[in-house]
């Protein structure tokens, strides 16, 4: 049994995105449910960064980008579409829908501003309110024993996991309503990566996320809605049920591969 | 073959680098072969005592201690417009202007870069002559006026190094202002800024050099061989450049001329301790913006 969707998180309707005149995304739809959590997988370059990104308008970063389509989001209750000319601010809506790349990218400073520059200039947060906010948000990620002692080091010297969770705390402590996380575990050992793994299902009952995976077998055990890509386009979105059908799974990822 | 191209190749910039230091080398040599025995108080103060001289409750007439404080505040007060203004002009065409404005500003920069300084120190006089034929019948040259030619002379330096250090930031590090929800302006003070600040100071520290020696400049719009110390902003000034000049064009003892070579130590001197306090600023606030 589907489940009707009543008040669906996110919804995408017919989203196009080009580069330069080539077409990454092409008519992609799909309705994202709070407390589940979503994965989206495809070959490399088939636009899942660009989806991601689309989601917070992170593509217009980039100035031979255009959108075209739908991209609605609830936030405060409200489904807002985020590109109509009323929506909220850039810099509003990229603290609510959060993003975490693909390559862990920490700012060049050290641990510690890394987690409290965005906090003060955005939020104006001070003194023991910042340093809660920042405790807060380094054990979320099950970074704070690692780093407790050495917050003023560059965060540079992080291994790739640690800078990965750095990035994911420094997006928690902004407070968003949306996590887009890009392959997560990518750089990251078989430890951390369960610690990640099991972070994204802690975390998926308050905030609603959207997780790109490489990998078949992760997408497997964490998704509780897949979609597939191929070439900017949904060929295939599969629930629950159907994920825990392995003959199944296999057959539709044969199919698509 | 190929090895010996390579060779040629490695030794000719072995032999480039060599000469270059060589010459830094034999020019300071020489500044202190025949400068360094003329450096003493009476080159500084002349016959004034030095405190005297230092707390202003006499004049000297004879030394250069007017001069380098003259020299000292047209770096000052030159830095004061130009950092500031080139460093918002660099800010603007990196970041704000559109590709058509980006090139059309920049070849205005390139054209302000390739004035020759007596040119600047013309515009100065002509400025001037017309402000007294207008505006600002008392106005004459002085140190705020050459201050402002010389500015305008080293603003190229730091609008295009503030341009370049701010357009070497990779992609990678630049999106992460949106990602963490700052906005364009906060990101650029509080991200690309400090990265790009070491690229900066160069342009500060040339532009500091060159306002520190140029002499065409002053010598139009507010230089004087003894004015005694700078009094204002609106009064005229000495400095080491013109000192030097007038030293060793008017010389009549050798005597005189071994002050010219010592006046010269003193204003590389003089620059050197101006680029360390940069330098030593910059790796200060690199150290503070890095933690907090
Ligand atoms: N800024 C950009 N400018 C031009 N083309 C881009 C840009 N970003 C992405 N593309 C193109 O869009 C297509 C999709 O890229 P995207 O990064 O979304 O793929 P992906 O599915 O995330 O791949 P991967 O699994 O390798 O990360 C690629 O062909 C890529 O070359
Ligand atoms: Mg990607």
């Amino acid at each position: 049994m589907e489940k009707v969707v009543t008040n669906p998180a996110i919804v995408v309707e017919e989203l196009c995105v080009e580069f330069s005149g080539k077409t990454v995304l092409e008519n992609v739809s799909l309705t994202i449910l709070p407390a589940e959590l979503h994965v989206i997988i495809g070959p490399s370059g088939s636009g899942k960064s660009t989806l991601l990104r689309a989601i917070n308008r992170l593509n217009e970063f980039f100035p031979n980008c255009r959108t075209s389509g739908l991209v609605r989001i609830r936030l405060d209750g409200h489904l807002v579409d985020i590109y109509a000319r009323d929506a909220p601010p850039l810099p509003e809506l990229r603290r609510r829908v959060a993003m975490v790349f693909q390559t862990p990218a920490v700012l060049p400073f050290s641990i510690e501003k890394n987690m409290t520059m965005p906090l003060k200039v955005t939020l104006g947060l001070r003194g023991g309110e910042l340093r809660e906010r920042m405790e807060w948000a380094l054990r979320q990620v099950g970074l704070w024993d690692e780093v407790e002692a050495r917050l003023l080091d560059e965060a540079t010297t992080l291994s790739g996991g640690q800078q990965q969770r750095l990035c994911l705390a420094r997006a928690l402590a902004l407070g968003p309503q949306v996590l887009l996380v890009d392959e997560p575990t990518a750089s990251l050992d078989f430890r951390a990566t369960e610690t990640i793994e099991q972070l994204l299902v802690d975390l998926k009952d308050r905030y609603t996320i959207i997780a790109v995976s490489h990998s078949l077998s992760q997408a497997r055990r964490l998704a509780d809605r897949l979609w597939v890509l191929r070439e900017g386009r949904v060929m295939q979105q599969m629930n629950r049920r159907q994920l825990q059908d392995a003959a199944l799974f296999q057959e539709i990822i044969d199919n698509i591969f | 073959m190929k090895k010996i191209a390579d060779r040629c190749l490695v030794g000719f910039a072995w032999l480039s680098a060599g000469m270059v230091t060589l010459a830094a080398v034999m020019l300071v040599g020489f500044l202190l072969r025949r400068g360094l025995a003329s450096i003493d108080g009476s080159l500084f103060f002349g016959e004034t005592h030095w405190l005297d001289a230092v707390s202003g409750r006499a004049p000297v007439f004879e030394g250069i201690w007017p001069a380098l404080m003259g020299t000292l505040y047209l770096v000052l007060v030159s830095s004061f417009v130009s950092i500031p203004v080139g460093i918002a002009s660099g800010v603007y065409l990196a970041e704000y202007a559109s590709k058509r404005v980006r090139a059309s500003l920049g070849c205005a920069v390139d054209l302000l870069a390739g004035t020759p300084s007596i040119v600047m120190g013309l515009f100065g006089f002509a400025l001037i002559l017309l402000l007294r034929r207008t505006l600002f019948p008392q106005a004459g040259t002085s140190l705020a006026l050459a201050a402002l030619c010389i500015a305008l002379l080293v603003l190229p330096y730091v609008i295009r190094t503030t341009q370049t250090a701010l357009q070497a930031i990779p992609v990678h590090l630049r999106i992460l202002g949106p990602v963490c929800g700052l906005s364009g302006l906060q990101a650029i003070v509080h991200i690309l800024l400090p990265v790009a600040s070491r690229g900066i100071l160069s342009g500060v520290i040339l532009a500091m050099g060159r306002a520190a020696e140029d002499t065409a400049v002053i010598l139009l719009t507010g230089v004087v061989a003894q004015a005694g110390m700078p009094r204002g902003l609106w009064e005229r000034f000495e400095a080491l450049p013109f000192r030097i000049y007038y030293l060793a064009a008017e010389h009549q003892t050798r005597r005189q001329l071994d002050q010219g070579f010592a006046t010269s130590l003193v204003l590389l001197l003089l620059t050197s301790t101006l680029f360390l306090t940069a330098f030593m600023l910059q790796r200060r606030f690199e150290k503070r913006w890095k933690k907090w």
